[in-house]
């Protein structure tokens, strides 16, 4: 049985399409959904919490039917907000027994369970603190013990690292790990920091204008993702440039100054005959093992110095774009083939 | 951030209850939050001191026994035998039903001042720092909220109207004997009944309010202007003006007045002993729709503000 399974999920508010053609088959592990705002990570969630009815297609969350499910469903499922979500007055301990019983748990059952589940959070000083008195990785730790109270198979964590510093994001992240990999706890992290999701989660999914542009492991994620430098180099552009592309290395721009140098023949036009060699900037991709000393070899071999050189990674919204435009480009490919 | 603990993670295992069980303690939550307010304790005071001055008046009327006076100065009978007959005639404290009904409408003042307060903590909290979408991600609907904050409310107006009222009925049995629970067992019928009356209407129109205005000094202005200003409305328009007494169903008090009147039946024009006053009076099927309309009215906004609320951001 399968964790969820959508089959052509949409949903809309109007005219406005929130989820278009959602079709996911997720097992049970650490899975990372992730998307920039307004990608339609909330709606899917609502969705699947059965807070909200698709508009289109089927899908079953544990076997349990979405559309159906509703109240079955948030009973297996512990959901860790990203808004505070407190209720102010009361203390740790009791906050978390409140979460226990309206799950369900009988309400000695509940209060046992809720110092069990603190001490486990190491909140086990600070539950008898009022809620108010809560540091801000106090407070996420109480918001997954109060996801935890139940014990529930899954777990919904939204932005569960937003507001922490560093160290706090560490030991959260060390923390769902433990969940994840000792306890047997599937969880999804809704997030939009890719570096949370790599370290924490097995599969990705990758939502984008309310569109699946990406699913898959996610080792096969930071495999497709490039690595990209940035080069301020001294000297004539055009054979280095060359060099490079011969070795593999797609230049994405080059700057001088403030302006954009075009990557054709005349890439060295502008630069005058009075032996200044101006500073330019090229920004690069470099293919899978690739060694920064063959940067050095190749300006080496062309009489051009590299002044600086920094790595440039592609961040979530680059690769976003660039899975857009591949996803347009195949489109049309198969749009033109049709 | 500190370190997961040694001890480790444990299952649990155990039967989760349907999500009908979800409005307690929802509502035990509310009510402690509320009892924690010195405020509220001062409020209830003041309601405990117009319940005490009724059973101080129910246990003068019967203890005094003015054939035993005989032999003793005719002025100190004089004084006894008016305090009687003002305890019985004017004051309406002798365990009849104008007893129990003037009992709970006096104390309905106090209820709406303890529910100006409740409100602001009971709903408006949840609105103001976030806690509606705790409570509403959990395996339970709105109406599962809404019937926990209602509990909560229910308990405040019975533990100031009826719960007192049921005392005093205890006191008179006690008093009287048998023969009173027999005779007047309708009055507990009545007593419950002015409690349900006032605890659905006030219950519903406080959540309404309060999940509107969310702050308590708001609150307390548009609860004034709702009971107080609904009131002056309908003595300009019905007394003042003449118009028809169903004019006086703006006047939200005065129509749980009149079906508490009619649980007890009690005619409604008796308002309290020397100031017995015939006011022109709506028919009680008349406030009874009406106060049936504005609960509904009440319910379908609370049910489009909370459905309003977003859980997943």
């Amino acid at each position: 049985m399968a964790l969820i399974e959508l089959e052509q999920i949409g949903r809309r508010f109007g005219n406005h399409v929130a989820l278009h053609d959602v079709t996911l088959r997720l097992e049970a592990g650490r899975i990372g959904l992730l998307g920039p705002n307004g990608a339609g990570k909330s709606t899917l969630l609502k969705i699947l919490m059965g807070l909200l009815q698709p508009t289109e297609g089927r899908g079953r969350l544990m076997d349990v039917d979405i559309r159906r499910g509703g109240i079955q469903l948030r009973r297996l499922i512990g959901y860790m907000s990203e808004a505070d979500a407190l209720v102010p007055g009361l203390r740790g301990a009791e906050y978390v027994a409140l979460a226990g019983q309206l799950y369900g748990m009988p309400r000695g059952e509940a209060h046992r369970r809720a110092h069990e589940v603190l001490t486990y959070l190491g909140l086990e000083e600070a539950r008898y603190r009022r809620l108010e008195e809560y540091s801000t990785g106090m407070k996420q730790r109480l918001k997954l013990a109060q996801a935890l109270v139940h014990d529930p198979p899954l777990l919904f964590l939204d932005e569960p690292t937003s507001g922490l510093d560093p160290a706090g994001r560490d030991a959260m992240l060390r923390l769902l790990l433990t969940l994840g990999r000792e306890h047997g706890k599937s969880f999804i992290l809704s997030t939009h920091l890719l570096n949370d999701v790599e370290r924490v989660c097995e599969t990705v999914v990758i939502l984008y204008r309310g569109r699946v542009i990406e699913q898959g492991r996610t080792e096969e994620l930071r495999t497709s993702r490039y690595d990209r430098y940035r080069l301020q180099v001294e000297g004539k552009l055009g054979g280095l440039v060359d060099d490079l592309r011969a070795e593999g290395v797609q230049v994405l721009s080059a700057t001088r100054g403030r302006r954009a140098v075009s990557l054709g023949p005349e890439i060295d036009a502008e630069i005058g005959e009075n032996g200044r060699l101006p500073v330019s900037e090229l920004i690069v991709l470099v293919p899978q093992d690739w060694r920064t000393r063959l940067f050095f070899t190749l300006a080496d071999n062309r009489g051009v110095v590299i002044r600086g050189l920094q790595r440039d990674d592609e961040d979530l919204e680059q690769i976003f774009h660039r899975k857009i435009q591949e996803t347009g480009t195949t489109e049309a490919v198969r749009h033109g083939a049709g | 951030m500190g370190r997961v603990s040694l001890l480790g993670y444990r299952p649990w295992q155990g039967t989760l209850h349907g999500a009908w069980m979800t409005p307690w303690p929802i509502s035990r939550v509310a009510l402690g939050m509320v009892f924690r307010r010195k405020l509220f304790w001062l409020l209830y005071l003041l309601g405990l001191f117009h319940f005490l001055v009724y059973f101080g008046g129910i246990y003068l009327f019967y203890q005094i026994d003015i054939p035993s006076l005989a032999g003793s100065n005719p002025q100190v009978i004089r004084f006894w035998t008016d305090t009687v007959r003002a305890i019985q005639e004017q004051l309406y404290m002798a365990g009849t039903k104008e007893t129990y009904r003037n009992f709970i409408w006096l104390q309905g003042y106090v209820v709406m001042a303890v529910l100006a307060l409740a409100g602001a903590i009971l709903i408006g909290n949840d609105y103001q720092y976030g806690s509606l979408p705790f409570y509403l991600s959990k395996p339970l609907t709105r109406w599962h909220y809404l019937a926990g904050k209602f509990l909560a409310v229910a308990l405040f107006v019975n533990m100031l109207t009826t719960l007192p009222a049921l005392v005093l009925f205890a006191e008179c049995a006690l008093m009287e004997g048998w023969s009173y629970i027999e005779n007047r067992a309708d009055l507990l019928l009545g007593i419950l009944g002015y409690g349900a009356v006032l605890s659905v209407s006030l219950g519903t129109l406080v959540l309404a309010v309060a999940s509107w205005v969310r702050k308590t000094v708001p609150l307390i202005m548009v609860w004034v202007g709702i009971l107080f200003f609904g009131r002056a409305v309908a003595d300009s328009l019905v007394d003042g003006l003449g118009l028809d007494a169903r004019w006086r169903l703006v006047d939200m008090w005065n129509n749980m007045y009149l079906l508490g009147s009619w649980c007890l039946d009690v005619a409604p024009q008796l308002e309290s002993g020397r100031r017995f006053i015939t006011r022109p009076q709506p028919e009680v099927w008349e406030a009874a729709v009406v106060l049936a309309a504005v609960c509904g009215a009440c319910l379908v906004y609370l049910d489009r503000r909370i459905q309003a609320v977003e859980i997943v951001r």
